[in-house]
């Protein structure tokens, strides 16, 4: 493979400042260059997922012009798209976790040689982590009142300000190992155990920390009865644990199928696979002991939940949604538990999917809004996301998978060891 | 019997008489009431029934109570609009059992008359209230009941209270039912129907 | 990817033809992109430096406060095209801490408050916003199930009581605890505000307040010039901007005078009593001594500064 107007140079010249300086931006172009370079369909691809993302940017655009209002969002139900899949997007930031742990506690060689997609994706997921909350606030413009020193950072207190330090933080390890991983296999080097594995060991505390932080956000709140459960944060654990790897899965089979450079062994997709199998089912079983707690005992902090799963005074806007994503949960964990399944890339796709979508629900939209309904003055005011909510989240959504898209594009070539400072392989 | 002051709108000169409270909250009750009450007797209503008679030339013409009652034997039995003539006709008369001697002073039909016989003033009416409310008016002494506008902090400004009949009417003292105007308009909720 | 053909443009001499389309491409999506943006032009030209880098409430020294206070009263004069609008900043008074009460015995739920509160506080005229609801609840309970505020028929309806709701300026405020950025507080006396100038609108406050007394600024608030309150407080009832939380302050532009609340001089019932919590004559006293209170959701631990009681 050769990649843009590169010409062949020496072999990597011995490590120095001056080196650095000349080898870094060269790195940097030579990404660039890969980036932007590929087949039909990826140029279709790339172009989709710019005209969604413009036009949800068009749309944020418009929302910060003539304010929230352009949203469904209202003093009953004060978050609501937005929130839902921040708070979904960090489980799938999280969920990378789940190849980290096999490659490097458990020294998996197959899963290692690939387990910087599960690093590239936290770093796409938590991108759109920040633009969601971006998009969410009604004042965009002083973001800067939220910077540490600059503003007012009512940490340790608000529990947002934490989530603002584990998700940057995340970000940061992440960028961090996938960053040092590429530039050293670039100039040909073996990475430096040193400055990357306790920082591989760090990144898979931090990933609990992310999810623990934003279940607390939501536990942490007295009056909202839903939320307020100490099973709150294991179950985003566990819902997390079945995303990230099901998306993992998923992204594997179809970058074989496009032919990817990346050495994608079974083994590493069996692993996962075995995973998810467990993590399914603990996920379902925490979501039936809340529910059984929630109906056993009634009283009217249940009301929530019972406006979830049956409706509440004639309002049920949410219990097709909910009982949806409940199906689609578990008859992705029966899938998963049929050992064919797991033998057919188109089976296992189908049945990745429809967990991925069953944790979406389940965690989204179908966590976050009924924390608001009925009110905490027990007042149902019901909620849909307007049209603007769909364009602002969708272009989001597109923002990251061409950030994920592009960073997978990079990596391969450099993993595989096709594209080095040396020239091409 | 006479259509009396206070809150009770048959004429045109009836405002609500309003207690100006210094901030000792000094009990304006039995007792101590009437020294308050008398900087207010020059903006009370005048008493007397205003009437428009058929056939009368000066209309709205203001007539005092005793024009009538000085040359009348009371009833002490009539406790009902119906039980009286003339000025009396479409009274609303809805206050326990009581009749309208328990408190007009038939003796004086410029004042009320306490249960014990003594005349009061129609200024100090609350004294004659708080014989049978007696909750009511250690609440109103403690500034627990009654409307009131003007400063919490008397050292700075004013602080006008109502009396007890700027908002019960004494001869049907029930709160009247009223109608809200004024509801949030909460996107998505759909106005419900009419309650049950 | 083997061709390396090249093109001979005039300036881009010796640019690949792939680069070059790259380059169409770059240019073809960043203007697209700022296209797509350029409804932000209509608010970021409202935005003056002064404004934007204005500094939060507490770290203002006098000098500044008063130059943003003079800046901020020009600007809601020029607005409304009135003179009379002046824009203060009443400190707390020392020695006071503020409590409420109301009597439920007495709150036929006719919603005098409601409006008072609407009207005093510049309140938004497009939503009828207000810092207070009105609950109807049927007798039989203290619970909230089966609460309704949207009732408009004849009050007190039978086999209903009525329950206005309001910020209880709790000691233990869980919007203040959420806050990221602490642009709300609790102040000396008792009153939880907002500085309107620093709250970014995430909105965490609203989901952590167990009583819904937060209100968030969905859009722009419209008052008609000649319904514009003049007396105006930068804590308090100033016309508030687009996308920040706002909620009850117990009026304190009118309190911290000496006076009472709006909705308590509209209260046609004399169901509200309010006054110094501190001083042991005040009328709020009066009701924890001699009567029973109660407070909403005591479970929770908010600790409310407001108290509801029944004479009978």
């Amino acid at each position: 493979m050769r990649v843009g107007n590169d010409r062949p140079t020496t072999p990597v010249p011995a490590r120095g400042l001056a080196g650095y300086w000349r080898d870094y931006p060269r790195f940097l172009w030579r990404m660039l260059v890969l980036a932007t370079d590929g087949s039909l369909a990826f140029y279709a691809w790339m172009t989709a997922l710019t005209a969604v993302f413009l036009v949800g940017a068009n749309a944020w655009a418009n929302q910060v012009a003539d304010g929230m209002i352009r949203t469904h969002m209202t003093d009953h139900v004060s978050w609501g798209l937005y929130i839902a899949n921040f708070t979904f997007m960090v489980g799938l930031a999280a969920g990378g976790v789940m190849m980290v742990i096999p490659a490097y506690l458990y020294h998996d060689r197959r899963m290692h040689d690939i387990v910087i997609i599960g690093e590239l994706l936290a770093i796409a997921a938590i991108v759109m982590c920040l633009l969601l909350v971006t998009v969410d606030l009604g004042r965009p413009d002083r973001f800067w009142h939220l910077l540490p020193f600059i503003g007012r950072f009512n940490f340790p207190i608000s529990m947002l300000t934490w989530d603002v330090i584990v998700l940057n933080g995340y970000l940061l390890i992440n960028l961090h190992i996938c960053g040092y991983l590429l530039y050293t296999r670039y100039l040909g080097r073996r990475p430096s155990a040193r400055w990357y594995v306790p920082v591989v060991m760090l990144s898979i505390v931090w990933a609990i920390s992310i999810h623990t932080v934003t279940a607390f956000l939501y536990s942490g709140l007295g009056g909202r009865p839903l939320w307020n459960s100490a099973l709150l944060a294991p179950r985003f654990l566990a819902s997390a644990f079945v995303s990230g790897p099901v998306f993992i899965i998923a992204t594997l089979l179809v970058l074989r199928r496009v032919g990817s450079t990346l050495p994608i062994h079974d083994s590493a997709i069996r692993t996962l696979v075995r995973i998810v199998r467990v993590t399914i089912l603990i996920n379902l079983l925490m979501l039936a002991s809340e529910v059984f707690t929630e109906l056993y005992a009634g009283g009217s902090h249940t009301a929530s939940a019972r406006y979830l799963f049956f409706g509440l005074d004639g309002h049920g806007a949410l219990v097709p949604w909910f009982w949806t994503g409940v199906g689609l949960n578990v008859a992705a964990a029966v899938l998963f538990l049929i050992p064919r399944v797991a033998e057919s890339a188109g089976s296992l796709v189908v049945a990745c999917a429809m967990a991925f979508a069953g944790v979406w629900i389940e965690k989204g939209m179908g966590l976050i809004v009924p924390g608001f309904i009925p009110s905490t003055l027990h007042e149902i005011v019901e909620y849909q996301p307007s049209l603007t909510e769909w364009r602002v989240t969708a272009g989001i959504w597109a923002f990251g998978l061409m950030l994920f898209t592009i960073s997978i594009k990079v990596a391969a070539p450099v993993l595989s060891g096709r594209l080095g400072a040396s020239g091409q392989a | 019997m006479l259509i009396a002051a206070g809150a009770l709108a048959v004429g045109a000169g009836v405002v609500p008489s309003v207690l100006r409270q210094p901030r000792t909250g000094a009990a304006i009750l039995p007792g101590a009431a009437d020294a308050r009450l008398a900087s207010d007797a020059a903006a009370s209503p005048r008493r007397g029934a205003v009437v428009d008679l058929p056939g009368l030339e000066h209309a709205n013409l203001r007539i005092a109570c005793a024009t009538c009652h000085d040359t009348r034997e009371p009833n002490p039995l009539n406790a009902a609009a119906a039980d009286l003539y003339l000025f009396h006709q479409g009274l609303v008369v809805r206050h326990g059992a009581l009749t309208c001697l328990s408190c007009h002073n038939p003796s004086d039909y410029g004042t009320l008359r306490l249960a014990g016989g003594a005349s009061v003033a129609f200024e100090a009416s609350a004294t004659l209230c708080a014989q049978c409310h007696a909750p009511q008016a250690a609440d109103y002494e403690r500034g627990l009941h009654g409307g009131m506008t003007g400063y919490w902090d008397t050292s700075r400004g004013e602080r006008l209270r109502k009396s007890c009949i700027d908002c019960h009417d004494p001869h049907a003292p029930a709160m009247p039912a009223m109608r809200p105007t004024f509801k949030p308009i909460d996107r998505f909720l759909p106005p419900r129907e009419e309650h049950r | 990817m083997s061709e390396q053909r090249r093109i001979e443009l005039p300036v881009l001499g010796g640019v690949s033809r792939r680069t070059a389309l790259k380059g169409v491409g770059a240019a073809l999506g960043v203007t697209a992109f700022a296209v797509a943006v350029s409804p932000l032009r209509r608010v970021a030209g409202e935005l003056t430096a002064d404004e934007y880098f204005q500094k939060h409430y507490k770290e203002l020294d006098e000098r500044e406060k008063e130059a943003v206070l003079a800046r901020l009263q020009e600007a809601a004069r020029e607005e409304a095209g009135r003179n009379d609008i002046t824009v203060s900043d009443d400190p707390p008074i020392p020695g006071v801490k503020f409590a409420y009460a109301i009597n439920l015995s007495v709150c036929n739920g006719n919603g005098a408050c409601v409006e008072a509160c609407h009207r005093e506080n510049n309140h938004d005229r497009d939503t009828n916003q207000s810092y207070i609801r009105v609950l109807e609840l049927p007798r039989g309970s203290l619970g909230l199930d089966g609460a309704d505020s949207t009732y408009t028929h004849e009050v007190p309806a039978p086999d209903k009581f009525y329950m206005p709701v309001q910020c209880f300026q709790c000691d233990n405020p869980p919007c203040v605890k959420v806050c990221p950025v602490e642009a709300t507080w609790k102040e000396d006396d008792g009153i939880v505000v907002v500085d309107y100038d620093w709250c970014i609108g995430c909105r965490y406050c609203e989901a952590a307040c167990p009583y819904h007394a937060r209100r968030f600024n969905w859009k722009a608030p419209r008052v008609p010039a000649e319904e514009v309150n003049p007396d105006q407080g930068y804590l308090s009832n100033r016309i508030r901007p687009a996308g920040v939380m706002e909620k009850c302050h117990f009026c304190l532009h009118r309190t911290r005078r000496g006076r009472l609340p709006a909705c308590l001089e509209a209260c046609p019932t004399g169901a509200r009593i309010f006054g110094n919590l501190l001083d042991p004559d005040s009328e709020i006293r009066a009701v924890l001594r001699h009567k029973r209170v109660f407070v909403l959701k005591e479970d929770l631990g908010t600790e409310p500064s407001f108290f509801y009681f029944f004479d009978r």
